[in-house]
Protein backbone atom coordinates (compact mmCIF):
# COMPACT_ATOMS: atom_id res chain seq x y z
CA UNK A 1 0.00 0.00 0.00
CA UNK A 2 1.11 4.14 -1.09
CA UNK A 3 0.87 6.79 0.75
CA UNK A 4 -1.07 8.02 -2.30
CA UNK A 5 -3.26 5.36 -2.17
CA UNK A 6 -4.80 5.45 1.62
CA UNK A 7 -6.18 9.18 0.55
CA UNK A 8 -9.07 8.06 -1.83
CA UNK A 9 -8.98 4.77 0.26
CA UNK A 10 -10.07 6.42 3.61
CA UNK A 11 -10.27 9.87 2.58
CA UNK A 12 -7.47 11.60 4.29
CA UNK A 13 -6.38 15.41 2.32
CA UNK A 14 -3.03 15.54 1.89
CA UNK A 15 -1.63 19.02 3.74
CA UNK A 16 2.55 18.74 2.84
CA UNK A 17 4.78 18.20 -0.08
CA UNK A 18 5.83 14.49 -0.29
CA UNK A 19 6.91 11.86 -2.14
CA UNK A 20 4.56 8.76 -2.28
CA UNK A 21 6.33 6.08 -0.57
CA UNK A 22 4.99 2.52 0.79
CA UNK A 23 3.35 2.25 3.90
CA UNK A 24 3.95 -0.89 6.18
CA UNK A 25 1.75 -0.88 9.54
CA UNK A 26 -0.11 1.74 11.74
CA UNK A 27 1.33 3.63 15.14
CA UNK A 28 -1.12 5.45 17.51
CA UNK A 29 0.56 7.67 20.11
CA UNK A 30 0.34 11.65 20.98
CA UNK A 31 3.36 11.26 22.72
CA UNK A 32 6.06 11.52 21.03
CA UNK A 33 8.89 10.04 23.03
CA UNK A 34 6.73 6.86 22.99
CA UNK A 35 6.87 7.47 18.86
CA UNK A 36 10.53 7.91 19.20
CA UNK A 37 10.61 4.54 21.01
CA UNK A 38 8.03 2.18 19.43
CA UNK A 39 7.18 3.02 15.55
CA UNK A 40 8.94 1.58 13.32
CA UNK A 41 10.08 2.63 9.63
CA UNK A 42 7.38 2.53 7.05
CA UNK A 43 4.58 3.01 9.84
CA UNK A 44 1.48 5.63 9.33
CA UNK A 45 1.52 7.52 12.52
CA UNK A 46 -1.83 8.45 14.01
CA UNK A 47 -2.08 11.50 16.22
CA UNK A 48 -3.96 14.62 17.17
CA UNK A 49 -0.52 16.36 17.80
CA UNK A 50 0.07 19.02 15.72
CA UNK A 51 2.99 20.84 17.39
CA UNK A 52 5.68 21.31 14.65
CA UNK A 53 7.90 19.03 17.39
CA UNK A 54 6.20 16.38 15.50
CA UNK A 55 7.95 16.89 12.13
CA UNK A 56 11.64 15.93 13.80
CA UNK A 57 10.62 12.64 15.42
CA UNK A 58 8.66 11.43 11.99
CA UNK A 59 11.83 12.16 10.55
CA UNK A 60 14.36 10.34 12.69
CA UNK A 61 11.90 7.40 13.21
CA UNK A 62 11.21 7.29 9.16
CA UNK A 63 7.19 7.11 9.06
CA UNK A 64 5.78 7.16 6.20
CA UNK A 65 3.58 9.74 7.05
CA UNK A 66 1.68 11.26 10.13
CA UNK A 67 -2.02 11.72 9.76
CA UNK A 68 -3.88 14.23 12.01
CA UNK A 69 -6.94 12.58 13.31
CA UNK A 70 -10.36 14.73 14.69
CA UNK A 71 -10.05 17.40 12.14
CA UNK A 72 -7.11 19.18 14.37
CA UNK A 73 -5.64 22.31 12.60
CA UNK A 74 -2.17 22.33 11.75
CA UNK A 75 -0.31 25.15 11.77
CA UNK A 76 1.26 26.72 8.50
CA UNK A 77 4.89 25.99 10.17
CA UNK A 78 4.76 22.98 11.18
CA UNK A 79 3.55 21.71 7.52
CA UNK A 80 6.01 23.88 5.91
CA UNK A 81 8.34 22.00 8.30
CA UNK A 82 7.32 18.85 7.00
CA UNK A 83 7.55 19.47 3.39
CA UNK A 84 10.62 20.89 3.80
CA UNK A 85 12.07 17.14 4.92
CA UNK A 86 9.48 15.07 2.57
CA UNK A 87 7.18 14.20 5.45
CA UNK A 88 3.89 13.73 4.44
CA UNK A 89 0.79 15.21 6.20
CA UNK A 90 -2.38 13.94 5.93
CA UNK A 91 -5.35 14.69 7.94
CA UNK A 92 -8.85 13.45 8.49
CA UNK A 93 -12.01 14.53 10.41
CA UNK A 94 -12.49 11.29 12.20
CA UNK A 95 -11.79 10.19 15.28
CA UNK A 96 -8.45 8.30 16.37
CA UNK A 97 -10.55 5.62 16.87
CA UNK A 98 -13.07 5.52 14.11
CA UNK A 99 -10.04 6.18 11.90
CA UNK A 100 -8.80 2.75 12.76
CA UNK A 101 -11.40 0.21 11.54
CA UNK A 102 -10.82 1.84 8.30
CA UNK A 103 -7.03 1.35 7.45
CA UNK A 104 -7.69 -2.42 9.06
CA UNK A 105 -10.81 -2.86 6.07
CA UNK A 106 -7.68 -1.76 3.71
CA UNK A 107 -4.81 -4.40 5.23
CA UNK A 108 -3.13 -2.33 7.24
CA UNK A 109 -1.71 -4.21 10.46
CA UNK A 110 0.05 -3.09 13.38
CA UNK A 111 3.63 -2.20 13.66
CA UNK B 1 -20.58 -3.80 25.70
CA UNK B 2 -19.47 -4.21 29.40
CA UNK B 3 -15.99 -3.40 30.68
CA UNK B 4 -15.27 -6.85 31.33
CA UNK B 5 -15.63 -7.70 27.35
CA UNK B 6 -12.91 -4.40 27.15
CA UNK B 7 -10.84 -6.27 29.24
CA UNK B 8 -10.84 -10.35 27.89
CA UNK B 9 -10.52 -8.51 24.35
CA UNK B 10 -7.14 -6.27 25.33
CA UNK B 11 -5.99 -9.52 27.86
CA UNK B 12 -5.98 -6.58 30.00
CA UNK B 13 -5.50 -6.82 33.82
CA UNK B 14 -6.83 -5.31 36.61
CA UNK B 15 -5.55 -2.57 38.26
CA UNK B 16 -8.46 -1.11 40.23
CA UNK B 17 -11.91 -1.61 39.93
CA UNK B 18 -12.25 -5.78 39.61
CA UNK B 19 -15.54 -5.80 41.14
CA UNK B 20 -17.37 -3.24 38.38
CA UNK B 21 -16.28 -4.91 35.52
CA UNK B 22 -20.19 -5.31 34.82
CA UNK B 23 -20.23 -1.14 33.70
CA UNK B 24 -21.28 -0.18 30.30
CA UNK B 25 -19.45 1.44 28.30
CA UNK B 26 -21.22 3.19 24.87
CA UNK B 27 -18.36 4.65 23.45
CA UNK B 28 -13.97 4.14 22.98
CA UNK B 29 -12.12 7.39 23.34
CA UNK B 30 -8.43 6.89 21.96
CA UNK B 31 -5.74 9.75 23.09
CA UNK B 32 -2.93 10.87 25.33
CA UNK B 33 -3.70 14.25 24.90
CA UNK B 34 -6.09 15.08 28.12
CA UNK B 35 -7.63 18.62 26.98
CA UNK B 36 -9.03 16.18 23.71
CA UNK B 37 -10.63 13.72 26.02
CA UNK B 38 -12.53 16.81 28.03
CA UNK B 39 -13.47 18.33 24.63
CA UNK B 40 -14.37 15.45 22.47
CA UNK B 41 -14.50 12.19 24.99
CA UNK B 42 -18.70 11.47 25.59
CA UNK B 43 -20.12 10.19 28.81
CA UNK B 44 -19.71 6.63 29.50
CA UNK B 45 -16.69 6.26 27.43
CA UNK B 46 -13.91 3.73 27.99
CA UNK B 47 -10.03 5.50 27.50
CA UNK B 48 -7.40 4.15 25.58
CA UNK B 49 -3.90 5.90 26.70
CA UNK B 50 -0.37 5.58 26.83
CA UNK B 51 -0.63 8.54 29.24
CA UNK B 52 0.46 6.53 32.70
CA UNK B 53 -0.18 9.01 35.26
CA UNK B 54 -2.71 10.12 37.45
CA UNK B 55 -3.92 13.40 34.93
CA UNK B 56 -5.28 10.31 32.84
CA UNK B 57 -7.80 8.67 35.19
CA UNK B 58 -8.96 12.67 36.48
CA UNK B 59 -9.60 13.43 32.55
CA UNK B 60 -11.73 10.56 32.61
CA UNK B 61 -13.25 10.97 35.46
CA UNK B 62 -14.04 14.43 34.87
CA UNK B 63 -15.56 13.69 31.45
CA UNK B 64 -17.75 10.88 32.94
CA UNK B 65 -16.38 8.01 31.52
CA UNK B 66 -16.30 4.77 32.95
CA UNK B 67 -12.80 3.66 32.83
CA UNK B 68 -9.14 3.84 31.06
CA UNK B 69 -6.86 1.28 29.58
CA UNK B 70 -3.08 1.98 30.20
CA UNK B 71 -1.92 0.70 26.40
CA UNK B 72 1.73 -0.19 25.46
CA UNK B 73 2.40 -2.11 28.92
CA UNK B 74 1.59 0.83 30.76
CA UNK B 75 0.95 1.47 34.23
CA UNK B 76 0.45 4.59 36.37
CA UNK B 77 3.44 4.29 39.32
CA UNK B 78 1.62 7.07 41.31
CA UNK B 79 -1.47 7.24 43.24
CA UNK B 80 -3.65 6.66 40.32
CA UNK B 81 -4.87 3.67 41.64
CA UNK B 82 -6.44 5.08 44.91
CA UNK B 83 -7.76 8.36 42.70
CA UNK B 84 -9.78 5.86 40.59
CA UNK B 85 -11.27 3.51 43.34
CA UNK B 86 -12.25 6.85 45.41
CA UNK B 87 -14.46 7.78 42.43
CA UNK B 88 -15.66 4.53 41.41
CA UNK B 89 -13.30 3.96 38.14
CA UNK B 90 -12.18 0.87 36.50
CA UNK B 91 -8.36 0.80 35.36
CA UNK B 92 -6.28 -1.79 32.98
CA UNK B 93 -3.07 -2.20 31.70
CA UNK B 94 -2.70 -4.06 27.90
CA UNK B 95 0.39 -4.91 26.78
CA UNK B 96 -1.02 -3.89 23.17
CA UNK B 97 -0.38 -0.68 21.05
CA UNK B 98 -3.12 1.59 21.06
CA UNK B 99 -3.50 0.45 17.66
CA UNK B 100 -4.25 -3.51 17.96
CA UNK B 101 -6.09 -2.50 20.90
CA UNK B 102 -8.33 -0.43 18.82
CA UNK B 103 -8.98 -3.20 16.28
CA UNK B 104 -9.72 -5.67 18.84
CA UNK B 105 -12.66 -4.04 20.40
CA UNK B 106 -15.63 -4.51 18.17
CA UNK B 107 -18.07 -2.02 18.95
CA UNK B 108 -21.69 -1.95 17.43
CA UNK B 109 -22.15 1.17 14.61
CA UNK B 110 -21.45 4.07 16.84
CA UNK B 111 -24.99 5.91 17.50
CA UNK B 112 -26.22 9.46 17.76
CA UNK B 113 -24.97 10.99 21.02
CA UNK B 114 -27.56 11.67 23.24
CA UNK B 115 -26.96 11.51 27.33
CA UNK B 116 -29.60 9.71 28.50
CA UNK B 117 -28.48 11.30 32.18
CA UNK B 118 -29.27 14.76 30.96
CA UNK B 119 -33.25 13.87 30.85
CA UNK B 120 -33.74 13.08 34.42
CA UNK B 121 -33.36 14.79 37.35
CA UNK B 122 -32.42 18.35 38.20
CA UNK B 123 -31.36 20.37 41.77
CA UNK B 124 -33.31 19.30 44.67
CA UNK B 125 -36.50 21.36 45.29
CA UNK B 126 -34.82 23.93 48.34
CA UNK B 127 -30.75 23.09 47.33
CA UNK B 128 -28.84 25.25 49.84
CA UNK B 129 -26.42 27.49 48.42
CA UNK B 130 -22.99 26.33 48.98
CA UNK B 131 -19.92 28.51 48.74
CA UNK B 132 -16.48 27.43 49.22
CA UNK B 133 -12.84 28.28 48.24
CA UNK B 134 -9.96 25.91 47.29
CA UNK B 135 -5.90 26.47 46.84
CA UNK B 136 -3.88 25.25 43.53
CA UNK B 137 -0.23 25.02 43.92
CA UNK B 138 1.42 26.53 40.67
CA UNK B 139 4.07 23.56 39.26
CA UNK B 140 2.37 20.72 41.78
CA UNK B 141 1.46 18.02 39.36
CA UNK B 142 1.07 15.42 41.69
CA UNK B 143 -1.71 17.44 43.31
CA UNK B 144 -3.15 18.96 39.96
CA UNK B 145 -6.55 18.00 39.43
CA UNK B 146 -7.83 17.15 43.16
CA UNK B 147 -9.71 20.87 43.21
CA UNK B 148 -11.91 19.83 40.23
CA UNK B 149 -12.24 16.22 41.49
CA UNK B 150 -13.49 17.87 45.06
CA UNK B 151 -15.78 20.27 42.82
CA UNK B 152 -17.26 17.46 40.69
CA UNK B 153 -18.04 15.62 44.06
CA UNK B 154 -19.79 18.36 45.83
CA UNK B 155 -22.36 18.93 42.68
CA UNK B 156 -23.07 15.76 42.46
CA UNK B 157 -23.74 15.12 45.95
CA UNK B 158 -26.50 18.40 45.79
CA UNK B 159 -28.13 16.23 42.69
CA UNK B 160 -27.29 18.42 39.74
CA UNK B 161 -27.96 16.55 36.49
CA UNK B 162 -24.63 14.74 35.88
CA UNK B 163 -24.06 16.35 32.04
CA UNK B 164 -24.11 19.90 33.67
CA UNK B 165 -21.86 18.33 36.57
CA UNK B 166 -19.39 17.15 33.41
CA UNK B 167 -19.47 20.55 31.94
CA UNK B 168 -18.65 22.14 35.24
CA UNK B 169 -15.61 19.24 36.35
CA UNK B 170 -14.52 19.78 32.56
CA UNK B 171 -13.72 23.72 32.98
CA UNK B 172 -12.65 23.86 36.43
CA UNK B 173 -9.92 20.73 35.58
CA UNK B 174 -8.72 22.96 32.53
CA UNK B 175 -8.44 25.96 34.19
CA UNK B 176 -6.99 24.07 37.40
CA UNK B 177 -4.15 22.81 35.10
CA UNK B 178 -3.49 26.28 33.37
CA UNK B 179 -2.89 27.70 37.20
CA UNK B 180 -0.67 24.97 37.79
CA UNK B 181 1.15 25.10 34.23
CA UNK B 182 1.87 28.85 34.22
CA UNK B 183 1.44 30.28 37.63
CA UNK B 184 2.63 30.15 41.14
CA UNK B 185 -0.67 29.96 43.49
CA UNK B 186 -4.03 29.97 42.31
CA UNK B 187 -7.71 30.20 44.29
CA UNK B 188 -11.15 28.45 43.11
CA UNK B 189 -14.02 29.98 44.01
CA UNK B 190 -16.99 28.02 43.87
CA UNK B 191 -20.64 29.54 44.50
CA UNK B 192 -23.52 27.09 44.10
CA UNK B 193 -27.09 29.07 43.81
CA UNK B 194 -30.40 26.80 42.84
CA UNK B 195 -29.81 28.68 39.18
CA UNK B 196 -26.95 29.37 38.55
CA UNK B 197 -23.18 27.32 39.45
CA UNK B 198 -20.46 30.13 39.82
CA UNK B 199 -16.56 29.36 39.49
CA UNK B 200 -14.06 31.85 40.01
CA UNK B 201 -10.26 30.83 39.20
CA UNK B 202 -8.09 33.59 39.96
CA UNK B 203 -4.21 33.14 39.99
CA UNK B 204 -0.90 34.89 40.12
CA UNK B 205 1.08 34.70 38.06
CA UNK B 206 2.78 35.31 34.24
CA UNK B 207 -0.69 36.61 33.21
CA UNK B 208 -1.82 36.41 29.55
CA UNK B 209 -0.40 39.08 26.77
CA UNK B 210 -3.26 38.85 24.50
CA UNK B 211 -6.09 37.04 25.27
CA UNK B 212 -8.02 36.79 22.66
CA UNK B 213 -4.64 34.76 20.90
CA UNK B 214 -5.37 32.23 23.92
CA UNK B 215 -8.98 31.55 23.08
CA UNK B 216 -7.44 30.40 19.78
CA UNK B 217 -7.70 26.70 19.07
CA UNK B 218 -4.11 25.59 19.29
CA UNK B 219 -2.72 28.49 20.83
CA UNK B 220 -0.46 27.06 22.93
CA UNK B 221 2.74 28.03 25.34
CA UNK B 222 3.40 25.38 26.89
CA UNK B 223 7.02 23.68 27.04
CA UNK B 224 6.98 20.04 26.36
CA UNK B 225 7.27 18.60 29.57
CA UNK B 226 3.59 19.99 30.33
CA UNK B 227 2.37 18.27 26.71
CA UNK B 228 3.96 15.08 27.90
CA UNK B 229 1.37 15.52 30.67
CA UNK B 230 -0.98 15.23 27.89
CA UNK B 231 -1.85 18.99 28.31
CA UNK B 232 -1.10 22.42 25.84
CA UNK B 233 -2.20 21.40 23.14
CA UNK B 234 -4.01 24.53 22.90
CA UNK B 235 -7.89 23.53 23.73
CA UNK B 236 -7.75 24.75 27.25
CA UNK B 237 -9.57 27.69 27.24
CA UNK B 238 -11.52 27.01 24.11
CA UNK B 239 -12.89 24.05 26.24
CA UNK B 240 -13.67 26.53 29.05
CA UNK B 241 -15.74 28.36 26.72
CA UNK B 242 -17.70 25.61 24.95
CA UNK B 243 -18.48 24.09 28.11
CA UNK B 244 -19.62 27.43 30.17
CA UNK B 245 -22.75 29.63 29.57
CA UNK B 246 -20.35 32.36 30.03
CA UNK B 247 -17.07 33.48 30.51
CA UNK B 248 -15.07 36.23 31.28
CA UNK B 249 -11.48 36.16 31.10
CA UNK B 250 -9.42 39.41 32.63
CA UNK B 251 -5.65 39.15 32.61
CA UNK B 252 -2.25 41.46 33.62
CA UNK B 253 1.01 40.54 32.12
CA UNK B 254 3.19 39.60 35.15
CA UNK B 255 0.37 39.83 38.11
CA UNK B 256 -2.46 36.98 36.96
CA UNK B 257 -5.35 35.87 35.31
CA UNK B 258 -8.49 35.41 36.38
CA UNK B 259 -11.37 33.15 34.73
CA UNK B 260 -15.20 33.92 35.68
CA UNK B 261 -17.76 31.09 34.37
CA UNK B 262 -20.91 30.91 34.81
CA UNK B 263 -23.31 27.41 34.32
CA UNK B 264 -26.69 27.78 34.46
CA UNK B 265 -29.01 24.83 36.05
Amino acid sequence: MMTRDLLEKVGLKPLSQFTDRAVEGVFISDMVSDVMAGAKSGNLWLTVQTHKSIVPAANLVDVAAIVITSGKQVPQETVDLASKYDIAILSTGLATFDLVSKLQACGLGGN
Amino acid sequence: MELRGIKEALEASVIAGADWLDGEVEHVYASDLMSDVLAFGEPNSVLLTGLAAQQAVISAHMAAFKGVVFVRGKRPKDTSEQYALDNHLVLLSSTLDMYDACIRIEFPQRQACADPADADHGPKAGAILLQREFVIRGGDFAEAGLVSTEVKSLLKKIGFNPGLVRRVAICTYEGEMNVVMHARRGKVSLTVAPDVISVGIDDEGKGIPDVGLAMEQGFTTATEEMRAMGFGSGMGLPNIKNNSDELKIASEVDKGTTLRMKFLT
